[in-house]
């Protein structure tokens, strides 16, 4: 199977559907009107997006990046998606989209370290401000053989890269989750790694794929994705897209990633999506696409190898561990 | 009354006695059966309903066959080791018409057993080439599918008929019974991506069964039951933090010393903790009949002529 990219002026029929532009227009009408009587009255201006809580409209909607927009799939109902997420921190089970409600996620602030000009910290209102905020639509595939399509909001990680201004000695990214015992019952498993760890190299970060999501379905990030802010790498695995990321690390070493320190033989550093290497007990070459009942076939780099099959060209794609 | 008038009755009340599930053997109406029976439809019942989508599309979560193919699973195993605890339990109660309702537990399980592998076939588009490649290929799948089989060949064996005509070599048959739940739970942990504490708590219970089925558990006429249940419970929950224990040193990554420590906090809910306190409960049972008796030491007496 293969995913034609289409010309940029394709909008697919779903897109057309006008409700929720619709309803954006009229928010931004409304938030003018309100910024424009604030502005008068002296009472400041409407918070941006991240200074929002989880779940409420992103106003004004931000554009749709073209080559994006279509999936090649229907989008998950969010009903489903939001209710089936991995995110050990809040239980071991699927079920912690209400537990997660509890996530502190404003204010956020994010600290980049390592080897980087703008080593520091930055609040998330502000790095959003710097950042071209888009909605990308992207399909996603679990290890565990499931997958999904979320219209997502955010901005390129190769943005926030090449803002921060890594030195050559930078040659990993890792992302580190916020653990925090008081708001997340997952961390008082002790036995486990906190805080979640993942990485990928600076060459796969600086690919226009790598998303930082801070928003999914036209709103400021629900919770239980990893709010208020966190990865997508749509051509890997998903649980190496760290949500909830509150240090961002330009380092030498390959970082260790949580799942990778646990059982390394089943989810290792590179995590490729690719239906010929079976994970150790179940077979990858279908997927359960959520929500629909059905089965897809999976392709190899979860279908994004346009885009993303030349930062391997120099290894040996027979090998196992890149696969895993 | 013409003499087959009067047999009808007699003819309907074997029948019920035979087939019915909430009539005993001698075609009486059971509480006890149609309380079982009712026990044993309910999950399955409320799993089909929710697979309707009667209770909404959510549910059993995103992944509905998948939930429910879980689901069944568990409470195959949960009937299977109920179905062994009756010999305790009626050891511990006096109450020997527990054995009324062990085939009917027994094949519930088994009833369980086969939803769960329809379930999984289902699962798999009922391609049976990929099913069985899969079987073949996954360990787990092999371990679970060889218990399947031996389930179905007691299931096969259950009828009347079939006790009358295996004489002796029915019970050496059914005690297949022990290696199944063995496999049924090596099944549910090699499946679980890490956390092994749910399968780890049935193993417990399972032990549990078992040490009451050596020299140390109940029997007539052993002296001391409720230390022995509760002999039973301690060493069955050390079973059960050992088996963890070695579980995750030998096979993942967590750091085993870890979650063996983690059994001495109480409130973590830990496999080996909820082990002792389900095993130890029962003894209750024969402490309160002693302190009963210390009580009222005539009636007691006069009871037991």
């Amino acid at each position: 199977m293969h995913f034609h990219r289409r010309p940029s002026w394709h909008i697919p029929e779903r897109e057309v559907t006008p409700e929720r532009v619709f309803l954006d227009r009229r928010a931004v009408l409304a938030g003018l009107g309100f910024a424009g009587v604030a502005a008068a009255s002296g009472l400041g201006v409407a918070r941006p997006a991240a200074a929002r809580p989880a779940g409420e409209a992103w106003t004004p909607a931000p554009p749709l990046d073209p080559a994006y927009a279509d999936a090649g799939r229907a989008i998950t109902p969010e009903a489903v998606s939001g209710s089936y997420n991995n995110f050990y921190e809040f239980g071991t089970h699927k079920g912690i989209a209400d537990a997660a409600q509890k996530l502190p996620s404003d204010p956020w602030t994010l600290q980049i370290e390592g080897h980087a000009a703008r080593a520091g910290e930055i609040g998330l209102e502000d790095l959003l401000a710097k950042m071209p905020v888009q909605e990308r639509v992207y399909r996603h595939r679990c290890v565990e053989a499931w997958s999904m399509v979320v219209p997502w909001i955010g901005f390129p990680l190769a943005e926030l890269v090449k803002w921060a201004e890594p030195t050559s000695a930078a040659k990993y990214v890792r992302f580190e989750t916020l653990s925090d015992e008081k708001t997340m019952p997952g961390i008082r498993q002790s036995w486990y790694p906190w805080p979640y760890v993942e990485g990928v190299t600076i060459e796969e970060a600086l690919n226009p794929l790598p998303f930082m999501v801070t928003g999914a379905y036209g709103k400021v990030l629900p919770k239980q994705f990893g709010a208020p802010i966190r990865l997508h790498l749509p051509w890997k695995y998903g649980f190496k897209s760290a949500k909830s990321v509150i240090r961002i690390s330009f380092v030498e070493e390959q970082p260790m990633g949580f799942w990778q320190e646990l059982q390394g033989s089943e989810y290792g550093f590179w995590a490729n999506v690719n239906p010929e290497f079976s994970h150790p007990r179940w077979s990858q070459a279908q997927e359960r696409v959520l929500g629909t009942g059905d089965e897809a076939p999976t392709v190899i780099w979860n279908g994004y190898g346009e885009e993303v099959a030349g930062l391997y060209k120099d290894m040996d794609l027979s090998k196992r561990g890149l696969w895993f | 009354m013409t003499p087959a008038a009067a047999a009808r009755p007699d003819a309907w009340r074997r029948m019920a006695g035979d087939w019915s599930p909430w009539h005993d053997r001698g075609g009486r109406l059971s509480p006890l059966r149609g309380g079982v029976f009712a026990l044993a439809l309910a999950p399955g019942l409320w799993l089909a309903l929710a697979l309707a989508g009667a209770f909404g599309p959510l549910a059993l979560g995103a992944e509905p066959i998948h939930e429910a193919e879980h689901l069944t699973g568990l409470w195959a195993l949960r009937f299977l080791l109920l179905s062994l605890a009756l010999t305790p339990l009626r050891r511990i109660t006096g109450w020997g018409r527990l054995a009324q309702v062990r085939r009917m537990i027994g094949l519930t399980a088994f009833a369980y057993a086969a939803a769960h592998f329809g379930l999984y076939a289902v699962e798999q588009q009922l391609q049976p080439l990929r099913i069985a490649s899969e079987i073949v290929q996954r360990l787990y799948l092999a371990i679970g599918f060889t218990a399947l089989l031996a389930f179905a060949a007691l299931a096969a064996t259950s009828f009347d008929r079939a006790i009358r005509r295996l004489g002796a070599n029915w019970r050496r048959l059914h005690r297949l019974a022990y290696a199944i739940a063995v496999l049924g739970l090596a099944h549910y942990a090699l499946q679980e991506k890490l956390d092994v504490a749910e399968p780890a708590f049935l193993f417990g219970l399972f032990a549990a069964l078992m040490l009451h089925r050596t020299p140390l558990g109940l029997a007539p006429g052993r002296a001391f039951p409720e230390a022995r249940i509760l002999g039973a419970a301690i060493l069955a929950a050390a079973l059960t933090a050992f088996s963890e224990y070695a579980w995750h040193a030998t096979l993942t990554g967590l750091p085993a010393e870890r979650i063996l420590a983690a059994n001495l906090d109480l409130a973590a809910g830990r496999p080996a903790v909820l082990v002792l306190a389900a095993a130890a409960i029962p003894a209750l049972i024969p402490l309160g009949r002693r302190l009963l008796s210390l009580a009222r030491p005539r009636e007691i007496a006069h009871e037991a002529r």
